[in-house]
């Protein structure tokens, strides 16, 4: 046996052939199609809101609508096409065929979960834009409008921060991503790691509590449940910055590196994880 | 300098865990057994009878619970044992959502072809395989027949050494199965290994050098096909340039020493249904 055949080498190239064929069958799922045009017909009935004549407080409207809508379908999406495309290749057999190829079953996993990622992060783009466009198109006409809301008639929305807050999904949906391949390196049905993958999207929302509770609970046992919940499962609630972006403030650079940091941190966690439980599964 | 054999399986035990019971089903017991290079294998037996998890273990899709399979004198749980493999699984299922060349070029890539010949290589498979006109349509749309050429042409698309073909002829129409089993024959005098399982017993026996035959997990025969079907209590003997005159003196002493003088093969398709039966029995 030579030398270079036993030590088979872990190849980035494999990963990335994996991740461009998921994002191809992604895109050309009815799925994603189906929710991009329902978060952009969400994003347009914003404007039905126009009736009631908000003036510059429509903006603020819009971009809360937004933001909801980016986080709710991109966590939808993530949860729904990650189960799809990591668990039907085993679903449908499809698995069987790639893996006989010589490939490593944790390029697999991160060529799924590259490729599913990038799928949510399309999506999240597009949204971006359109909301863009939305908040730019009702400022120029509130600006004819209403002059004396804007003071020195100079633009209130920072179009910078609405980029930056699509960043902050994107690592958001990052972890989501990674958390759904791992339920659904072990699932027994898609529909196992798309329940697991809300619940976690569930707890993860409400982390900030479990932490709030461990500072007030007396109990040992409780105290260390709540730490290891706090550690095991992200705290989602710290991706929440739509609030303050929304229109006027801005965040120091060392909170998007912290949050990248925090996102890359749970990701690979749970991708290592997924990776060593699907070399233990048998197809 | 010996060869390592294409495949060599030691001592395999499988055991599965039945869900919801402390129970475990064998499903390959204590197999052992040596593909050579360069030859055509069949692989035979029932349904359940271990043909598949073994074909599995050898593509490292599933590990042993006992024994060791070497590809290539490589641990099979290596994925570099898979470096020279074609394997075209039974009733392939394929990303539906690619088109026929799309396929190729992903499996491709993934054999580790080189960028420049992928385009050739797809070009002489799809030709190979009779897919020319069908390339670019997506795989979704594909008949049985055309999803088996098409598992086919992935198999080949890296030019490996061993091909792992289950079923093959499994939905292919009488001439498409005769084609299939004219490319075999052709991989064979290119000088590559075919692991081949078939149900289709004449096939088997007119293509392959060698056959093991399965049931419940076990080996239960293995050998050329020349040697399985030669009957235990008869014999055969070939005398080339006799008169008929002579032929006839033989035969005539023969039947005088109470000898029954008849062909000596049995067709593999009753060794394997008397094995089988046999099986069942116990």
């Amino acid at each position: 046996m030579s030398e270079s055949a036993e030590r088979f080498s872990w190849s980035a190239s494999r990963v990335v052939t994996i991740g461009l064929n998921t994002f191809r069958e992604a895109v050309r799922m009815k799925l994603f199609i189906a929710m991009t045009i329902l978060a952009m017909c969400a994003l347009a009935s914003s404007f039905l809101f126009r009736e009631f004549n908000f003036g510059s407080s429509e903006l603020k409207f819009i971009a809360d609508f937004g933001f909801g809508g980016m986080t709710v379908f991109g966590s939808a999406l993530a949860v729904i096409v990650t189960a799809q495309l990591f668990y039907g290749e085993i679903e449908h057999r499809t698995a069987l065929t790639l893996l006989a190829k010589p490939i490593h079953r944790s390029e697999f996993v991160l060529g799924k979960f590259f490729g599913a990622w990038a799928t949510v992060a399309c999506f999240i783009g597009m949204l971006t834009v359109c909301l863009v466009f939305a908040l730019w198109f009702r400022e120029t006409s509130i600006l004819a409008e209403y002059p004396d809301e804007f003071e020195g008639g100079k633009r209130i929305v920072q179009y910078g921060e609405i980029v930056w807050f699509s960043v902050v999904q994107i690592f958001r949906i990052g972890i989501l991503c990674s958390v759904v391949i791992l339920f659904s390196t072990y699932a027994t049905s898609s529909l196992f790691a798309m329940v697991m993958g809300v619940l976690v999207w569930i707890v993860g929302q409400l982390q900030h509590i479990a932490i709030e509770a461990r500072g007030v609970v007396d109990s040992f046992i409780l105290k260390t449940v709540y730490a290891l919940a706090s550690f095991a499962l992200p705290n989602f609630h710290l991706f929440d910055v739509g609030e303050k972006l929304a229109l006027g403030e801005s965040l120091p650079s060392s909170v998007y590196f912290k949050l990248f940091a925090y996102a890359l941190l749970y990701a690979t966690f749970y991708l290592a994880v997924a990776s060593a439980s699907f070399n233990r599964r048998e197809l | 300098m010996v060869m390592t054999p294409a495949i060599a399986i030691r001592g395999l035990t499988k055991d599965f865990r039945v869900s919801g019971s402390s129970k475990r089903l064998r499903a390959v017991d204590d197999l052992s057994l040596e593909i050579g290079r360069n030859s055509i294998y069949g692989l035979l037996g029932p349904n359940g009878s271990g043909k598949s998890t073994t074909i599995k273990i050898a593509l490292g899709l599933v590990q042993s619970s006992v024994g060791e399979c070497e590809i290539f004198g490589i641990p099979s749980i290596n994925p570099a044992a898979r470096t020279n493999v074609g394997y075209l699984p039974e009733a392939p299922y394929f990303q539906r959502f690619l088109t026929g060349r799309e396929l190729l070029k992903y499996f491709g890539s993934l054999s580790n072809v080189p960028k420049d010949k992928i385009q050739d290589r797809i070009d002489y498979l799809l030709n190979r395989v009779g897919l020319e006109d069908a390339g670019d349509r997506r795989v979704g749309g594909y008949s049985k027949g055309m999803l088996q050429r098409i598992g086919l042409a992935q198999a080949l698309v890296g030019d490996p050494e061993l091909l792992v073909l289950d079923e093959p002829t499994a939905g292919v129409d009488p001439v498409g199965a005769a084609e299939i089993a004219s490319l075999i024959l052709e991989l064979k005098k290119e000088g590559k290994t075919v692991l081949l399982c078939s149900h289709l017993l004449s096939q088997v026996e007119s293509d392959c050098d060698r056959v093991a035959i399965m049931g419940r997990g076990r080996l239960l025969m293995e050998g050329s096909v020349d040697t399985l079907t030669q009957k235990e209590d008869f014999s055969s003997m070939r005398i080339d340039q006799v008169s008929s005159e002579l032929r006839d003196s033989i035969e005539h002493l023969a039947k005088e020493h109470g000898g029954v003088v008849s062909s000596p093969s049995r067709s593999l398709e009753e060794l394997f249904l008397e094995l089988a039966k046999k099986k069942e029995e116990e």
